[in-house]
């Protein structure tokens, strides 16, 4: 945070408009996302949306462009309403009226991210004008499709993955389409509760585009639309004069997805970035092609990654809007594993956004050594339990989803046991898992020595091992860096790959990356481990006092610290295992 | 003459509210707290109200005291080395906590980590399960291994931390005697003791920062006691507790985890005793200090209670006054963002070096220069002890009125308008949240800098009406004194059966009732003034949160009559549609939690505590006028009031300024403030715009 007045620049005083009214205006617009936000959690009927707030919501401008965001809305989301926006704007163009609300899912001809994900769009006007559009997307607990929940790996095919709506008008002129509706809710499984969850989504618009009429009543829709303009034009200027951080030049980095849970291996992301002035590209040229297996990104799920990395990279606390997304050219070739074409499937996407960011952040290492950090556990790794009750002889499906090791920081050790990068979302308790199912947690714990090695050593992944109750059970999960390990920087070790495994007492036997529909046998646990993440600098240099701390605190075996730390560091010794772009990334 | 004193204890003052119910007389107090030992300005104070005021010190009869001495230890961590014991395999359990990060897009921020650190937190092979049934005994080698360990590191403080030792203490029990018997100094806390709830991480952390206080607070209340035995020998001390009531020592000293919000929360009882007084039963507060303000929720006239919030990055979870904290006050310094856009906080002068404006050294521009500047401050601070510099101010400034081609007037108006913005949305989005519209409730503006934007803040909210109190700056001190004595007792239920509710529900209460008895007799109160409130936890099966719901209410516990299933369904309906928007008449509800808060008014004489009655019997004259300018545009030539001048009824039609020793109140232009019931200035908004509406 800058707090010298002195900062205060040039642009302020040319600009149109004053830098306070900007920011009360800003204050005004943000509050309603706010209240919108809270509106569509308190209204939704699914717990994936009430309790996991797995939706977001933003007010665009006319021309479809971003204006402001809810503070809890999801990277992800946000290049998903923005493609609704603009096909509604495509398609409808100025036959919108007042009352009109679109909905749209589809990866393909709505530019969505994929089906789950629901996004409403609704037309604002004032005094018979277009004023913006009140938004938000919710990610539904079930889209319908071959798997129950829309989600399960090993979809292969996008209308396996559920049903797909093109940006359609749902509610014309305060009118619902009866028909429209009738049809959505029978292709989806828990009928009720999704219809509950699109009633929840309505009244958010309406709040959001209830306070922007207000706003506009007060400042005039001339006014305000111009402030839009200068604000996202502000914004594109912070991020643009954020650039100067990195030098001009050529960054090129890759890595490997593990696989597809289908057939693909070792599936590369290539990205080389170009960085000139106050311009940056992003060439994901000779990419892996789109595989069969669900975890292809659209292309505005790659550009949100990608403008994800840049602002953790940059400015955290940089507005989000279009003005971010103006500032940087993504560039991919269609049908690629980051700008997948018809029909890919894409439920898993989040696996391979989280790969991007950690690209990304290696791609830049060199040139940001104080705001980048070793590979995080790069995955979404998320484990599913179904069964039935014995108790009650009710049928259950339990999902989790695991955070694992953040990568070491240039003045700290990364962050143990937790979410990384575009994911945030939380645990359930141990408590709440076995009162709910006939299931048993054995263990949740840090995985000892999973962290890499370094002056700032990687963060841990997560151990829980899971046992079901009298039950057949099966278990379903999809993880990654399970064969690849997250690499660390400047010097920093590789932290440890996850995995999954059965457990008995004669032995473990390991389960593939993706397993689906696996039935656990009678009297063994499933074991989850989530990668650790890499380390930042020479393990040579950790000082004396991290080093008692390590030992100390026992997440290091001895062995590990024998292996790393040996007493009288020899500086010639081997390189730790693993990769360094701080090494390889400049051309 | 019976005296009780409130003394709330503040980042930069420590604050008395004398009053003897006797001859209703007030005194008023402010003195500079005493950082390194808190307790001096307790002593200070006291001494200085005898000699200046006339405060008989041998008649005080009752001391209520709110402390931030929990806190500060916890913000600075202070407190003791903490053992933690847990169950085998569950030991980084507090370490990963909901595996979440505090900012999404910041890698380089983190939750703190365990006040318990990984070397010292053991595990032990036991095991209950879901039903509370024993899955596996206690391992007592591993115990006495443990013992010996933690015997040998010497730590003050051990926390015991089973799963599902709210269903079933034993195991915590067994551990917790043996380590008592083995170590008979230390401090033992069982989460099945601190707060026996469902939902693993929050009980064990609100058990850990429990232990890490003790000591400290142990050490403070023992000091405290001891000084004010000699000062005050006939005084009870009682301790303001975040839930809202009063504790007294001997229970402070053992859930030190429970006075947490100690100060602030006697700010919400005192405005809720105040609102009160004249008919107001739905609120909102606003406490604007130097570095932040705190929003409450005061429905029907009480103080709305969450059932848990991060306290520094930790969860504690136990009743509290629901309050939300805004990095806006007073000293909250103006800066421009990399985008050029204005900004106004969360940093702060504080008190040292303070506003520009207090000419301590200060050059930032913060929102007492610009109210300073625009003439809604005298040049005086605090009854003419301290001045003002106008000029220091005027060059803070500028320093930003500059760069964006503005006047300065214009510049201190967008920094004002801007705070306001700041607490308007945090007031907004809190409502929405808690399913109220803000337009149903008065605004009630208090702390030093309440007053001067409480106006601003409801006119953008459309509240109708600012009620200030007689004394804004005191209003936690005073709020000590209305407190009940409080406390709270949880048992797990888990059913879903609610045909049979009743009889689970009265098991566990006849289960309490012992320890609801207990603690009558030891906090001194009247068995026949006692109230008991039974609350329920109720939720849709699937969901992760509760609604809380009250359901009974009685003189004991044996006699309480709860409602039947039907109308037990109809609250849980009611409460649903409140907080969610919907209701499904149809989908099975669990019950998760009992609640019991048993509440009794002080021992000896309640303090009915009127409030002050207005000194004059003729209708007061302005003392003066000023140039104030209430938009950042225009001036106006404002009549000035003496607060303590003011006559009961009388009426002051704005443009004024009411000025008193802590506090100055604006009346806009077209406002109307009329001193009602209290001396409590109730301002009718007349929907002019003020500067929140404007730049």
């Amino acid at each position: 945070m800058k707090l010298d007045p002195e900062m205060a620049t040039a642009r302020g005083a040319a600009s149109a408009h004053d830098p306070i009214t900007l920011e009360i205006l800003l204050n005004a617009v943000g509050s309603a996302t706010d209240e919108a936000f809270a509106a569509l959690m308190k209204a939704a009927h699914s717990t994936n949306i009430k309790e996991r707030n797995d939706h977001s919501t933003a007010i665009f401008d006319p021309a479809g462009r971003l204006v402001v965001q809810a503070a809890r809305s999801l990277p992800v989301h946000i290049g998903s309403i923005t493609g609704a926006v603009l096909g509604a704007i495509a398609r409808y163009g100025d036959r919108m009226a007042e009352g009109d609300v679109f909905i749209a899912n589809d990866p393909y001809t709505a530019q969505g991210s994929h089906l789950p994900d629901v996004n409403m769009v609704m037309p604002v006007f004032a005094d018979g004008a277009l004023i913006g559009f009140s938004c938000n997307v919710a990610h539904h607990a079930d889209i319908g499709g071959m798997s129950p929940g829309s989600m399960a790996g090993g979809m292969t095919e996008l209308h396996q993955e559920g049903v797909r709506v093109p940006v359609v008008r749902l509610i014309e002129g305060g009118r619902w389409n009866t028909e429209l509706f009738e049809m959505l809710l029978l292709n989806v499984r828990g009928a009720a509760e999704r219809r509950g969850d699109y009633f929840a989504q309505l009244a958010a618009c309406n709040l959001q585009s209830k306070r922007l009429v207000e706003i506009v009543s007060r400042y005039g829709a001339a006014y305000v639309q111009s402030a839009f303009d200068d604000i996202l034009r502000r914004t594109e200027r912070r991020i643009r004069d954020g650039f100067a951080a990195i030098p001009d030049g050529r960054y090129a980095f890759e890595d490997v997805m593990d696989d597809d849970g289908v057939e693909a291996r070792d599936i590369p992301i290539r990205l080389a970035i170009e960085k000139s002035g106050d311009r940056i590209f992003f060439d994901f040229a000779g990419s892996s092609p789109q595989v069969p297996g669900n975890i292809n990104l659209t292309m505005n799920a790659t550009v949100a990654s990608v403008c994800f990395a840049l602002k953790a990279l940059l400015d955290p606390d940089a507005p989000n809007n279009q003005g971010v997304i103006a500032a940087v050219d993504v560039e991919a070739s269609e049908g690629s594993i980051v700008n997948a074409v018809f029909p890919a499937a894409v439920a898993q996407r989040s696996q391979t956004c989280q790969r991007v960011v950690d690209i990304v952040i290696g791609c830049l290492a060199p040139c940001l050594p104080h705001r980048a950090v070793g590979a995080s556990n790069g995955a979404d790794t998320t484990a599913v339990f179904s069964g039935t009750d014995p108790r009650n002889g009710r049928s259950y499906v339990y999902v989790e989803t695991l955070g694992g090791g953040v990568g070491g920081r240039a003045d700290r050790d990364g962050k143990d046991g937790v979410q990384a990068n575009l994911t945030n979302t939380s645990n359930l308790p141990v408590e709440a898992i076995e009162l709910v199912y006939p299931l048993r947690v054995e263990e949740y714990a840090l995985v000892p020595d999973s962290g890499g090695a370094g002056r700032s050593r990687g963060g841990m992944g997560i151990r829980r091992v899971i046992r079901p109750i009298g039950h057949a059970c099966t278990f379903s999960g999809a993880g990654e860096r399970f064969t690849t390990r997250p690499w660390g920087i400047f010097g920093g070790g590789s932290g440890a790959t996850g995995g999954f495994a059965v457990a008995n007492e004669r032995g473990v036997a390991p389960l593939p990356t993706k397993p689906r529909g696996f039935a656990i046998p009678d009297g063994a646990a499933i074991v989850i481990e989530t990668p650790g993440a890499g380390g930042y600098g020479p393990p040579a240099e950790r000082d004396a006092e991290s080093r008692a701390a390590d030992a100390r605190s026992g997440k290091l075996s001895s062995a590990y610290r024998a292996r790393h730390y040996p007493e009288e560091a020899d500086r010639d010794a081997d390189p730790p295992a693993g990769r360094d772009p701080s090494r390889e990334a400049v051309e | 003459m019976s005296w009780s004193v409130g003394v709330d204890v503040g980042g930069t003052f420590t604050d008395f509210f004398a009053y003897d119910a006797v001859s209703g007389t007030e005194m008023l107090w402010k003195r500079p707290t005493t950082p390194d030992d808190p307790g001096q300005a307790v002593v200070l104070g006291l001494q200085e109200l005898a000699r200046a005021a006339g405060l008989p010190l041998d008649r005080v009869t009752r001391l209520c005291h709110g402390t931030t001495v929990a806190t500060n230890a916890l913000i600075q961590r202070r407190g003791a080395e903490v053992a933690m014991v847990t169950t085998k395999g569950f030991r980084d359990l507090v370490e990963i906590g909901r595996q979440v990060r505090p900012h999404l897009y910041d890698l380089h921020r983190d939750y703190p980590p365990p006040l318990a650190p990984r070397e010292r937190r053991y595990e032990v092979l036991e095991r209950i399960g879901p039903d509370g049934q024993v899955i596996a005994e206690i391992d007592w080698r591993d115990v006495d291994e443990i013992v010996a360990e933690i015997a040998k590191s010497g730590v003050p403080a051990v926390s015991v931390c089973f799963l599902f030792s709210y269903l079933n203490p034993a195991h915590e029990r067994a551990v917790g005697t043996r380590i008592r018997e083995a170590m008979p100094d230390v401090a033992v806390s069982l989460s099945s003791d601190v707060q026996p709830e469902f939902r693993e991480y929050e009980r064990f952390t609100t058990t850990i920062l429990n232990s890490y206080l003790q000591p400290v607070v142990d050490r403070y209340l023992s000091n405290l006691d001891l000084a004010l035995q000699a000062l005050v020998p006939a005084a009870t001390l009682r301790i303001n507790q975040s839930n809202g009531g009063t504790a007294s020592i001997e229970a402070s000293r053992h859930a030190p985890v429970r006075i947490a919000l100690s100060g602030p929360a006697a700010g919400v009882v005192g405005a809720a005793e105040i609102a009160k007084r004249v008919a107001q039963p739905n609120v909102v507060t606003i406490d604007i200090g130097g570095t932040s303000a705190d929003v409450a929720l005061i429905k029907d006239g009480r103080a709305e209670i969450a059932y848990g919030r991060d306290v520094d990055g930790f969860p504690i979870r136990l009743p509290m006054v629901d309050i939300t904290t805004i990095g806006a006050g007073g000293g909250s310094i103006a800066w421009f963002d990399r985008d050029g856009l204005l900004k106004v906080g969360p940093a702060s002068a504080g008190a040292d070096p303070g506003p520009a404006c207090y000419g301590l050294g200060g050059t930032q521009p913060t929102v007492s220069d610009a109210n300073l500047v625009l003439g809604r401050l005298s040049g005086h601070l605090g009854a003419g002890r301290m001045p003002l510099d106008v000029e220091k101010a005027r060059t803070a400034i500028e320093k930003i009125a500059h760069p964006m081609g503005k006047s300065v007037e214009e510049a201190a108006a967008g920094i004002l308008a801007i705070a306001v913005a700041n607490m308007v949305r945090a007031i907004r989005t809190l409502s929405v949240e808690r399913g109220h519209d803000p337009r149903g409730f008065a605004l009630m503006a208090f702390g030093g800098a309440g007053p001067l934007h409480g106006r601003d803040v409801a006119a953008a909210l459309s509240m109708p009406r600012v009620l200030v109190p007689a004394a804004p700056g005191v209003v936690c001190a005073e709020g000590l004194l209305c407190a009940d004595i409080k406390t709270d007792f949880a048992a797990s239920l888990r059913t879903t059966c609610l045909d049979t509710y009743r009889l689970l529900v009265e098991e566990r209460l006849a289960g309490l009732a012992p320890a609801v008895d207990d603690w009558i007799s030891a906090e001194g109160a009247d068995p026949a003034e006692v109230t008991v409130e039974v609350g329920l936890d109720a939720r849709y099966v699937g969901q992760n949160f509760e609604l809380s719901l009250p359901v009974a209410k009685a003189a004991s516990v044996e006699r309480l009559t709860l409602p039947g299933p039907e109308s037990l369904r109809s609250a849980f309906f009611d409460a649903h549609e409140q907080a969610y928007g919907f209701h499904d008449p149809d989908a099975p509800i669990e019950l998760v939690n009992c609640r019991v808060a048993v509440t009794a008014p002080p021992p000896g004489a309640r303090a009915p505590l009127p409030g002050p009655a207005p000194h004059g019997s003729e209708p007061a004259k302005p003392v003066g006028r000023r140039k104030v300018s209430f938009d950042g545009r225009s001036w106006e030539d404002a009549s000035v009031y003496d607060r303590a001048d003011l006559a009961q009824r009388q009426a002051i039609d704005g443009p004024a300024l009411i000025e008193q020793m802590d506090s100055t109140t604006l009346v806009f232009p077209g406002d109307r403030a009329v001193v009602e019931a209290g001396g409590v200035l109730v301002i009718t908004l007349n929907g002019q715009q003020g500067a929140a509406d404007e730049a």
